[in-house]
């Protein structure tokens, strides 16, 4: 018998969930991609890299990764930075850096490096309040990543890494007075940017989702065909490789923003309540990690991996049934791509590692 | 345990870090329940929705154009045949680089830089559909060239088309008329179940009055079609009903003849079998070729603008003055109505004077015909005659008589658009000019002028009474069409059996018959060969009036488009007639000259090597 805390694994429940999820998600792509097995493969070793690396993070002591806290994120400013002027250029927007023939979004790392960061940065002074100082440093954490991510142009990444950090400020606790202000501040802000800083496309973007029938062969064709996925799928789905709007090819973006179209469609209501209770599984193991570990540090780094792993789940399935713009947040574990996976997977790690701890 | 909380030294830290991760967590989990109520909503409670969305998806619904019926004349010669035609097209809506393609097909075949320009032309001008067409009627080779590359390029097609052949080309165009595609106007009458837009569909002629028979029913196909319109499988076929076939009246060889004895003139010729009332011929001229334009949209305006206007279809469209072609119909209703004796003679001066009036009508002959019986007049075609006859008759019963003949309304062919014509009448007059009818008005009546206007199948469905001593045949092309006559027309045929005589028929054919065959008849010289006992009525009418006292010489010299109209009705063998003949010949002369040789020419040559045949 394995003993799976050598391994780096402290969570079991945790664990084969994570691991039912990404092997589905496998499963998923072979559908997605029109049975292309050479991608299936290429992920499948994203994956079992990814998962090396995670039980490799799960033996570290949590204490010398709040340790290398501050590197991490100075290694992705570098790194941001060298995106946008090195970067790839796809579809009008540079978002990937290519190393040796491997392409990493940073801007996807940047979401666990920065709730590490931040925590590692509220705990140098616990035993004091969070003052106005230590708030606006806080903020500076947050929007150095930010404007260089806006800079890409990737509108939706910033505003899902912005609320990254403000899911760690929240939990480092913030005074509710402080919240009162900023929330005032934001109030008075958003028309500004609406006016000033957004560029055509994204306005575009947030208006077909409004009504998608005003620009049907457009923007809004994605919503539209996505919805159209999602509900024909029904109850129990059309089955596996059966869904008419993915196989078919109506359905854009199959293997990345729109996988959970696909599963809808094949799968239906049924398995996607199958897909949310496993989901669930790792939420309520990750909620009760974070209760259970000990430090400022571990808590408020958990809290926010929790909270911002449900709320990647939550963007992603409200973009593909209309609900938000189509912002290119991918779907935790079963999106297809390197970066996301990697980020998930370093989260994970520090998971284990914080329970090892506890 | 307490090492932790001297690490953790703020209980009230950990407390508020409790409430804070319970408040995200609850916000979360009751955005997690809004979401799946809403994927409920969608799924199941919307399901039906969205199932018929995405089959409408997924399945294209096409419509295989039936197989057009031929069209064969008399003997089973085909005039209106099918043929394959192959084009190239691009889909402009799925084609991502319309240039590349253009290009990648130009490697495989060449294409003109007219064909590129028409394209882009067409590109903006039909942005409405979908594909257009790059270049058509290509070769099996060039077929297979294309296909080749198609797999590389989205939106490039090759595609088939029957295509509508006309093998006699010209001669027989008037008469089938021809196909052309769906026009908008055409679209607001059309059963949109059985056509749409880029078919063909007929146009003019037999082609559109046959369209029904002919189309036949479309059948349809649907097929599973991927995002990019690429078809994948057929779902459920039902084939098309293929359009009737047509076998029409008309001997091409008779066809042939008669156009070769009427090319290079304007004017129509119409040979019937007045038992039947079958078409054998009908030419009018000029004519085109229907082949050259079949795949364009329209015909241009400046080809109708054309003098000649060769798509004006003269046989049933055109108006004449039936001039003294119609004197024979006028005697029979002085006789008829006992307004004269046939056998008593006049006297026929110079010309015809109203007592009320100083106007003198003239007669074509300028001293006059002197003594002249009903015969003579016929046979002389003495105008004074006539003017007289008509004055006694009176424009009430010459209008009434003449309806018998169908002049003033549609002889009811099987041909689209056929004109009625005028038959004058004083309520016509008063309607149409505003003024009174005059004595005047009846008198240049009586010799087939003035207001009084018919067309070639008219003057041929008229004749063919008078060869068949009352009966009345309505023209028609189609062989198997019902040779059932409506009650009008049996009604019809009762007066004019009844009220006349077979005498007075006699009388008429008579003097027809010496028309061409006494050497003081009109149209004695028009033919040599007087075998078959042909009967007929030359007719001259004036286009244009020359001042009353212009000699003969002067005449020559007026400009073409001024000159006489030349007519000829004819019919043979006198005593049980097979075929009649009308040929009307513009701005050219005279009735005995020309229309009377070439009528009498083509009833010959029928009764002589066609009619042998049957």
């Amino acid at each position: 018998m394995i003993n799976f805390k050598n391994i780096g694994v402290t969570e079991k429940l945790l664990f084969f969930s994570i691991i039912i999820i990404s092997v589905f998600g496998l499963t998923l792509l072979y559908s997605a991609t029109n049975q292309d097995i050479d991608i299936v493969i290429r992920q499948g070793v994203r994956l079992s890299f990814c998962f090396i690396l995670m039980m490799i993070i799960g033996l570290i002591d949590i204490n010398k990764i709040k340790i290398i806290a501050p590197y991490l994120y100075l290694v992705c400013i570098v790194l941001l930075i060298f995106t946008i002027f090195w970067g790839h250029d796809s579809k009008g927007a540079k978002r990937w850096i290519i190393f040796f023939g491997f392409s990493l979004q940073v801007s996807e790392i940047i979401k666990v490096v920065l709730p590490i960061f931040l925590a590692w940065f509220l705990s140098l002074s616990e035993d004091k309040e969070i003052d106005l100082k230590k708030l606006l440093f806080s903020f500076a954490i947050i929007f150095l990543p930010i404007i260089f991510i806006i800079k890409q142009p990737d509108l939706g990444t910033s505003l899902i890494v912005l609320l990254c950090g403000l899911i760690s400020l929240f939990l480092g606790g913030v005074k509710k007075k402080h919240i009162l202000y900023l929330s005032g501040l934001f109030l008075i802000l958003v028309p500004l940017i609406w006016k000033f800083l957004l560029l055509p496309y994204q306005i575009q973007r947030i208006i077909t989702l409004i009504d998608p029938s005003s620009d049907p062969l457009g923007s809004g064709y994605h919503i539209i065909q996505s919805k159209i996925a999602v509900g024909s799928g029904g109850l129990f789905g059309k089955g596996f490789l059966n869904g008419t709007q993915s196989q078919l090819e109506f359905l854009p973006e199959r293997g990345t923003d729109f996988i959970f179209s696909v599963l809808a469609e094949e799968f239906g209501f049924f398995g996607i309540l199958i897909l949310f209770i496993f989901y669930f599984i790792i939420i309520v193991r990750c909620a009760h990690i974070t209760s259970k570990s000990k430090t400022y540090f571990s808590k408020i780094l958990s809290g926010s991996i929790t909270c911002i792993f449900l709320l990647l789940i939550l963007t992603n399935i409200s973009m593909t049934i209309g609900v938000l713009p189509v912002v290119g947040v991918t779907l935790p574990l079963l999106s297809l791509g390197g970066s996301s996976l990697l980020s998930i997977f370093i989260a994970f790690g520090i998971m284990f590692s914080i329970n090892r701890r506890n | 345990m307490k090492k932790s909380f001297l690490d953790f030294s703020r209980i009230n830290s950990e407390r508020l870090f409790n409430k804070r991760f319970d408040i995200l967590l609850i916000i979360l989990s009751i955005l997690t329940i809004l979401l799946i109520s809403r994927l409920y909503f969608l799924q199941v409670i919307s399901y039906d929705h969205f199932d018929t969305l995405s089959e409408t998806n997924r399945i294209k619904y096409i419509q295989t154009p039936p197989r057009r019926g031929i069209i064969y004349d008399r003997n089973n010669v085909v005039l209106a045949d099918n043929s394959s035609l192959y084009s190239v097209e691009i889909n402009i809506k799925e084609a991502r680089d319309i240039e590349k393609i253009i290009n990648a097909i130009d490697e495989q075949i060449t294409i003109s830089k007219k064909e590129i320009k028409i394209f882009y032309k067409k590109k903006s001008k039909y942005s409405h559909y979908n594909s257009i067409t790059l270049k058509d009627n290509l070769t099996e080779e060039e077929v297979a060239k294309v296909l080749s590359i198609r797999y590389k390029y989205d939106g490039l097609d090759v595609v088939a088309s029957l295509l509508r052949k006309y093998p006699y080309k010209e001669i027989t165009h008037h008469v089938l008329g021809r196909v052309g595609l769906i026009d908008r106007k055409d679209l607001l009458t059309l059963d949109k179940k059985t056509y749409k837009n880029g078919q063909y569909i007929g146009k003019t002629g037999i082609e559109k009055f046959y369209e029904k028979k002919l189309y036949g029913l479309p059948g349809f196909k649907h097929v599973e079609i991927n995002a990019k319109g690429r078809q994948l499988r057929d779902l459920d076929v039902k084939a098309a009903t293929p359009g009737e076939d047509l076998h029409l009246t008309i001997d091409i060889n008779l066809q042939k003849y008669m156009y070769s004895k009427l090319d290079g003139f304007t004017g129509s010729s119409i040979a019937m079998n007045p038992k039947n009332g079958e078409i054998l011929g009908m030419v009018s001229v000029p004519s085109i070729n229907p082949n050259n334009r079949l795949w364009k949209i329209d015909v241009s305006k400046e080809e109708n603008k054309n003098l000649k206007s060769p798509l004006f279809n003269r046989s049933i469209n055109g108006l004449y003055s039936p001039g003294s072609t119609i004197k024979p119909i006028v005697a029979l209703n002085g006789i008829k109505n006992n307004i004269i004796n046939p056998l008593e003679e006049y006297y026929a001066g110079p010309f015809f004077q109203l007592p009320t009036s100083s106007r003198r009508f003239r007669d074509w002959k300028p001293k006059g015909h002197g003594l002249v019986d009903l015969e003579k007049s016929i046979i002389q075609s003495c105008d004074v005659y006539f003017y007289m006859l008509a004055n006694k008759l009176g424009i009430e019963k010459i209008s009434s008589f003449f309806k018998y003949f169908s002049f003033g309304s549609k002889t009811g062919i099987d041909m689209p658009y056929e004109s009625s014509g005028v038959l004058p009448s004083p309520e016509w007059k008063i309607k149409n000019d505003g003024n009174k009818w005059t004595d005047g008005d009846t008198v240049i009546t009586g010799i087939g002028q003035g207001y009084f206007s018919t067309t070639p199948i008219q003057l041929a469905y008229a004749t063919s009474i008078i060869a068949n001593r009352g009966t009345i045949s309505i023209p028609r092309l189609n062989k198997s069409s019902s040779k059932d006559k409506l009650k009008k027309i049996l009604e019809k045929e009762d007066f004019l059996k009844n009220n006349i005589k077979r005498e007075d028929w006699e009388i008429i054919t008579e003097a027809m018959f010496k028309v061409v065959n006494q050497k003081n008849g009109t149209a004695y010289w028009s033919t040599a060969n007087k075998k078959n006992n042909i009967s007929g009525k030359t007719g001259t009418v004036q286009v244009y009036a020359l001042p009353q006292e212009t000699d003969e010489r002067k005449k020559e010299n007026i400009p073409d488009h001024l000159k006489d109209h030349s007519l000829y009705i004819g019919f043979a063998p006198k005593a049980d007639p097979e075929i009649v003949v009308v040929t009307v010949i513009e701005n050219i002369g005279s009735g005995s000259k020309y229309a009377a040789p070439i009528s009498n020419k083509i009833i010959n040559h029928y009764l002589e090597n066609i009619r042998e045949r049957y």
